[in-house]
């Protein structure tokens, strides 16, 4: 198997001298390429700081990225661009849609600065907007939408440009379960028809077990591991429950 | 403890602040700049004569009113971007359980405390914007400026305290209202919403769109057609559609625009140019407003400073024109003369105890009345239309008998001149009369001047006139010297020309004898019309309305373009920090610096060009209708263009610099 994705001891520190949080304390794990990797902890353990240094939107204080063989942490700010615009998809927790710009204009952008043709990008959006199942509201605006509906649409633009790595911060966060199906499905789909590799955070159990594997974080650390092997996706959602009642305290809470 | 809380609010949105009280020292060195303008010495040399200070001061009076209002605009709306930035900070205080009666008064504290400081540093700048500018002025209106001397008005800055205290009083009440008013939600999420997006009927667009151009064609036609002879109620229509036209432009403008560039899809989905359109379309409908009254102030700056650069040229042209003569003066015969000898004007000299230096040479002559007015004189070599046109116009005419004409002319060194018994000689600069004698010349009949008949001697008239000018045009005739003897006097007159090496005293002497005639100080002693005027006098006197229109011009034209400016540019800042998540999600889903930094110059681009484009097509309209009253050159075009380019480029750049640092800066 390919290595896609090796993340090497990292820390990342907030703050100033005398008021430093650590939201990642010495990190390490490896993805290879076509892997489904879901990560999960606690609120405020650190995953969306996780994704967003390895998605080069924010760095790391200490330690080394290295994605397709590249150190991102060393990258040029133009090899930087580069590589969010091509090689990387991100579905934000927050969704990042632009305000004054339609659903259909906000997937269209992602395609736009690749300078793909008109035709193409008609397609394309048609395509996963079918597969999402967000067709009648491509013309609406975000602040007519719903938040799940606005999740979709970030999904629909990560996923238009059928990026080698996507990185998705609590996608179902705000969808009820059919249209989590939905959207899981056409994860499922994209990991293994087009072999693309998914990093998703997450807080449910069920969107979990999609997953090939697991990475358990609490406090900046990893907690726990869980591979899913060849249990079907019922036993891997148990095996998932059992971890996160593992987790005790205030997993529980949350979940 | 309030007003801590005051000021540390002030010094921490210090960024903020600064675009609002750069805005107000702006408004207000501007406003005490224009105040001080009538105490400015290079005004005062030259507004000898009442009626000039009078137009001045109630052109004064009158455009100070209306500078008053754009200034209060710009300042409400500097207030308001101000407020719009704080509501969410209001609305902490508010949820926090402080009292709207504190805030207010924390609010009428910081407006206070700006407004102080804004003042003294306004009136500090103006006083030293308003020397430079009387420099400029000066320049401009080649007026010598061996006085030149530090004014400080104080008139100016009353003015200008009492009159920012009102606005301010406007704010602070505005601001009351924006705290009554609003809901605690509104306020607490009023840094959420960002402008709110419009959705707008894409046909009612293209319509209203359709309505505003045919509004403006409308207006533009009409004055074509009529350009200076349009009456009021057509100038009314002109400027009531071309208003209308304006505003209805911007509100459907980047509606139409969008609706017709998202059908080209090969465009609009190059690059991020449905964001920069997006943006650009956003912006221009929450600002039509504003838009449409920068373009209409930007036409006025055009055209202001177009009418001044080229009323420049004609007083340039004025100072080239030489006179033969350095003093002309002259008293009528009017009236019932108690003393027929003190009546012509060498007798009324002496009476006055007014002696000639010897350095100084000198002419008298006499006028005599005619018996018809020239349209009749030449009646026979008149076309009807050429006879209304004389009737409608002033003429200055006399009769001046041969040997006072001679000595004239040899006064200003040339050559006298010789008639027989029943010649006569024309002295005009009419073309009518130029044309009439062409006429006369082609016939044998005589010309009968006061029922004698005479044979006219020379071909064309002689266009130099026999004194400094009078209002009008003028036409003398020549007679033989026994030809005047039972003709009615008209008036007695000198002309002067000083001794070349010391004109400065004799020209002192002549232009305080004529003001005081002008001050009828003799008139008790004798009422007659007694008047006269230097050759300089007369030259400030033609150029005074010109120097009004020149200075006003300039003046006005670049208050307007700097508010205007103002405006822009704070609409573009303010919508950089409001448009901030906006860039931040560009970055996170790949957009390179490098095309965010050319969205950037797009939108400021297009936005500061907007306004300007429409502003210019009406000035063109505008300035080709009235064409004939200027005389356009190519130097007029290309100054008035260059100081309108090198302003509002200057502050489209600074603009876009400033964009692009707070859009860089933001991580
Ligand atoms: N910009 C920041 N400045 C300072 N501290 C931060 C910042 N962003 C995050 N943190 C801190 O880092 C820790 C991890 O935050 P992070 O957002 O990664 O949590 P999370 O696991 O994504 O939580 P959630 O499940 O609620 O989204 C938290 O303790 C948070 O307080
Ligand atoms: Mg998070």
């Amino acid at each position: 198997m390919q290595n896609i994705l090796t993340v090497d001891k990292i820390e990342k520190y907030y703050g100033n001298k005398g008021n430093v949080t650590k939201a990642i304390d010495n990190i390490s794990f490896s993805v290879n390429k076509g892997e489904f990797l879901g990560i999960m902890g606690p609120s405020g353990s650190g995953k969306t700081t996780l994704l967003n240094c390895i998605s080069t939107v924010d760095s790391i204080t200490t330690g080394k990225i290295t994605i397709n063989e590249k150190d991102i942490t060393k990258l040029k700010a133009k090899s930087l661009e580069k590589f969010r615009r091509d090689e990387l998809g991100f579905i934000f927790q927050d969704f990042n849609l632009l305000d004054m710009l339609t659903a259909y204009e906000n997937i269209a952008l992602a395609l736009t600065i690749q300078k793909r043709g008109a035709k193409e990008i008609d397609r394309l959006i048609n395509e996963v907007a079918a597969k999402l199942g967000i067709e009648a509201i491509l013309s609406q605006y975000p602040f007519q939408l719903s938040g799940g509906q606005k999740q979709r649409v970030a999904c629909a633009r990560a996923m238009v440009t059928e990026p080698s790595l996507i990185l998705a911060d609590e996608p179902t966060g705000a969808l009820d379960s059919t249209s989590s199906r939905l959207l899981l499905d056409s994860f499922e789909k994209l990991n293994q028809e087009d072999q693309s590799t998914i990093i998703m955070v997450t807080h449910d159990s069920f969107t979990a077990s999609y997953t090939n594997r697991i990475l358990f974080i609490k406090d900046g650390r990893v907690f726990n591991e869980l591979v899913r092997g060849n249990d079907t996706r019922k036993e891997f959602f148990n095996k998932i429950i059992e971890v996160v009642t593992l987790l005790g305290g205030d997993v529980s809470n949350v979940l | 403890m309030f007003s801590k809380l005051a000021l540390n609010n002030v010094k921490r949105s210090f960024k903020n602040y600064s675009i609002y009280f750069l805005t107000l020292t702006l408004a207000i060195c501007v406003f005490y700049s224009f105040n001080s303008l009538e105490d400015q010495n290079v005004m005062l040399g030259m507004n000898q004569n009442e009626d000039f200070i009078l137009n001045m001061s109630y052109f004064t009076i009158g455009m100070s009113i209306f500078v008053s209002f754009v200034l209060g605009w710009l300042i409400i709306y500097a207030n308001n971007f101000l407020i719009k930035k704080r509501k969410k900070e209001l609305g902490i205080y508010i949820s926090l359980g402080m009292s709207k009666g504190k805030i207010s008064r924390i609010l009428i504290l910081e407006t206070l405390v700006i407004g102080f400081l804004s003042l003294v540093a306004g009136i500090l700048l103006g006083i030293i914007v308003s020397q430079g500018m009387a420099v400029v002025t000066a320049n401009i209106l080649s007026a010598e400026l061996q006085d030149f001397k530090f004014v400080v008005s104080m008139g100016a800055i009353g003015k200008t305290a009492v009159y920012f205290g009102i606005i301010y009083a406007l704010v602070m009440l505005f601001n009351q209202v924006t705290i009554s008013k609003y809901k605690l939600i509104d306020l607490l999420n009023a840094a959420k919403k960002n402008e709110e997006v419009k959705v707008k009927n894409p046909f009612v667009s293209v319509l209203l769109f359709l309505v505003a151009v045919t509004l403006l064609m409308i207006s533009y036609s009409i004055f074509l057609t009529h350009g200076l002879a349009a009456d009021r109620v057509q100038l009314s229509v002109v400027a009531l559609f071309g208003g209308l036209g304006t505003l209805l432009y911007f509100f459907s403008l980047s509606n139409f625009f969008i609706q017709i560039l998202q059908k080209n899809k090969r465009f609009y989905l190059k690059d991020i140019n449905l964001f920069v359109l997006r943006q650009i379309n956003n912006k221009v409908n929450t600002n039509f407003l504003s838009m449409a009254v920068i373009s209409l102030l930007l036409f006025l700056t055009v055209t202001f400073l177009f009418i001044a650069f080229n009323v420049k040229g004609i007083i340039d042209q004025n100072a080239e024109e030489r006179s033969s003569f350095d003093v002309s003066g002259y008293i009528y015969a009017d009236g019932d003369i108690a003393s027929p000898e003190m009546a012509n004007i060498a007798g009324y000299l002496e009476a006055i105890d007014f002696e000639f230096d010897e350095s100084e040479r000198y002419a008298f002559y006499s006028e005599y009345k005619l018996d018809a007015s020239p349209e009749e004189l030449f009646t026979g070599y008149l076309s009807e239309e050429e006879k209304m046109d004389l009737e409608e116009g002033f003429m200055f005419n006399s009769i001046v008998k041969l040997s006072d004409y001679n000595s004239i002319r040899e006064l200003a060194g040339q050559k006298p001149i010789d008639l027989r018994e029943d010649e006569l000689f024309i002295i005009s600069d009419s073309g009518h009369v130029e044309g009439a004698l062409a006429e006369y010349h082609q016939g044998e009949e005589p010309f009968i001047l006061n029922g004698v008949a005479y044979s006219i001697q020379n071909r064309s008239p002689v266009k130099e006139n026999i004194a400094i000018p009078r209002t009008g045009d003028f036409l003398y005739f020549v007679v033989p010297d026994h030809a005047v003897e039972n003709m009615q006097l008209e008036s007695t007159g000198f002309n002067v020309i000083y001794d070349e090496a010391d004109p400065e005293e004799s020209e002192e002497k002549f232009s305080a004898l004529f003001v005081d005639f002008e001050e009828e100080k003799y008139s008790d002693f004798l009422p007659l019309s007694v008047s006269g005027q230097t050759w300089k006098q007369h030259l400030d006197r033609k150029n005074a309305p010109a120097a009004i229109a020149v200075f006003l011009g300039l003046f006005l034209g670049l208050i307007f373009i700097i508010t205007s400016a103002a405006v822009l540019a704070l609409q573009q800042l303010s919508d950089a920090s409001d448009s901030l998540e906006r860039y931040k999600s560009l970055k996170k889903i790949g957009v390179t610096e490098k095309l965010i930094n050319s969205a950037i110059w797009k939108q400021t681009f297009i936005y500061f060009l907007l306004p300007l484009s429409l502003a210019v097509i009406h000035t063109a309209v505008g300035i080709y209708a009235i064409r004939e009253l200027l005389n356009i050159n190519f130097q007029t075009i290309l100054t008035g263009t260059l100081l309108v380019a090198v302003i509002y480029g200057g502050y489209f750049y600074a603009t876009y610099l400033g964009v692009k640092n707070i859009v860089r800066n933001s991580n």
